[in-house]
């Protein structure tokens, strides 16, 4: 029998697994007026953002689509929009209202700040009464859409974390969900064997190009990676090289075949798994993967990384005793009995798909109860 | 005695699993079953040489290339950033 999970119905047909109205921030110079709107009404979430104002091309088209794939993710229900002037605001409110879903926005020209609160706020009361009459209902697994991510890896990521997690990714696409890993750098000296998986060959070569291109980019700067990638605490936590980190970190895409490609943030046409050329730090990266609607996150860590998103409930899973001991507040999944009790990666595994559920049914996670959430949209491009 | 991992039967490094002293023997669990002695202190998660590697070999780990060793290591010897080199993203090894 397939797996289900009690969702929240959205006008378009997708679940989402929270229930918030999203303020957010057109460009940083609104980013007091988001914090202040969140702060007087319960049931919101900041989605802030930098730069925007004088980002130009691909890099502003980036960043607007991910505004607008965060506003249209399943996981919100309503969104407040607060921007600088109309134009740019009005862009990204047409793009998120395509969900079917509430849209409201305010300007801070010509009102000023204190009349774009408070007409903020009212916004956000409203949409937030209208999300709490909004109940769960059950749906399929299938409805889920996952991104899978490991930070402040160590040697342990490889071996028990990631593994587990991998096991995870493949129990939900075989009930027909939706599976993204990313992080390129994460594939040099991997990539072979992750092409290898490819469905169709052009998918492979795609990917490939996709890793081979990024490599290009730091041999072309006259850059070592060491020491950026692995990271000094991947480092300190055993890691000798990137290859090292890669062959370990690929182990949470779990074992199907790869059958596509994505850009930073955008949302997979169809299920299974999913590449998406995005950087691989855990806060721009989380980002993209809740611009592409991801409704959760699991997050491998071996030294431990707290972060989470603010969109997207990210779930961390560790198998580092140390960690374990040391940060326990910020692990929701102990994988440590692999080293330590001879526990398998399959039954942990399993363990953690049904946790999943578990959680898409509204069982919080570490990071949304201690609120440590952040975003981050990467840059492509200098400001102009 | 600390335990380490040997994760392919083609690796010459294995996992510690817990922290490891000077002196101490090791022993290997997964794809080999024997026990090293450690040369040096070894932390939790990093590697020993359980196949004597000259500069220039490859180190294997996962039965995969994870980098080339940059001076001689022998069996015992703690492997890391010291010892193995990455061949990947090396923008540094491109300047005329």
């Amino acid at each position: 029998m397939k797996a289900s999970f009690l969702g929240y119905p959205r006008e378009n047909g997708t679940f989402g697994v929270r229930n918030d109205v999203a303020v957010i921030s057109i460009m940083d110079n609104c980013n007091p007026v988001t914090r202040a709107i969140v702060n007087a009404v319960h049931g919101t979430l900041p989605v802030t953002t930098l730069f925007v104002r004088g980002q130009y091309g691909h890099d502003l088209e980036v960043t607007l689509a991910s505004l607008a794939g965060m506003g249209s993710n399943p996981n919100i229900a309503g969104v407040v929009l607060v921007g600088l002037e109309p134009h740019t605001t009005e862009e990204v409110a047409r793009r998120i209202r395509t969900s079917g879903k509430p849209v409201e926005s305010v300007t801070l020209q010509p009102g000023g700040t204190i009349n774009a609160i408070a007409d903020g706020t009212r916004m956000a009361l409203r949409l937030a009464t209208r999300a709490s009459s909004i109940r769960r209902q059950p749906c399929p697994v299938s409805a889920l859409t996952v991104g899978v991510e490991c930070g402040g890896s160590d040697t342990t990521s490889g071996l028990t974390c990631n593994p587990v997690i991998g096991r995870m990714a493949d129990r939900l696409i075989d009930d027909g969900g939706t599976v993204i890993i990313s992080e390129t750098s994460e594939f040099f000296g991997a990539e072979h064997l992750f092409a290898a998986r490819a469905a169709d060959p052009a998918v492979g070569k795609a990917f490939t190009e996709m890793v081979l291109r990024l490599e290009r980019e730091a041999l072309s700067r006259g850059m070592d990676i060491r020491g950026t990638n692995p990271t000094p605490d991947n480092i300190r936590g055993g890691l000798s090289t990137i290859e090292e980190k890669a062959l370990g970190a690929m182990a949470k895409s779990g074992t199907r075949p790869l059958r596509g490609v994505l850009t930073y943030g955008q949302p997979p046409a169809s299920p299974g798994l999913h590449f998406m050329d995005a950087p691989a730090p855990a806060v721009e990266n989380l980002t993209a993967f809740a611009a592409a609607g991801c409704q959760l996150i699991f997050f491998g860590t071996g030294v431990g990384n707290p972060i989470g998103n603010m969109v997207t409930p990210t779930v961390k899973v560790s198998g580092n005793v140390n960690t374990l001991r040391t940060m326990p507040e910020n692990v929701d999944f102990d994988a440590s009995g692999i080293l330590e009790t001879g526990a398998k990666v399959a039954d942990l595994g399993d363990r953690l798909f049904a946790y999943a559920v578990e959680v898409a049914s509204g069982t919080r996670t570490s990071s949304e109860l201690l609120d440590v959430r952040e975003t981050a949209i990467s840059r492509f491009s200098p400001t102009i | 005695m600390p335990r380490a991992i040997v994760l392919d039967r083609r690796d010459n490094v294995a996992t510690l699993i817990d922290t490891g002293s000077a002196g101490e023997h090791c022993a290997l669990q997964g794809e080999a079953a024997e026990a090293v002695t450690l040369a040096q202190d070894v932390p939790f998660g990093h590697k020993v040489c359980i196949r004597a590697a000259a500069p220039g070999d490859d180190i294997v780990k996962y039965g995969q290339v994870i980098g080339q060793a940059s001076k001689a290591i022998a069996v015992g010897g703690h492997v890391h950033v010291h010892n193995v080199e990455s061949a990947r993203g090396r923008g540094d090894r491109n300047k005329d």
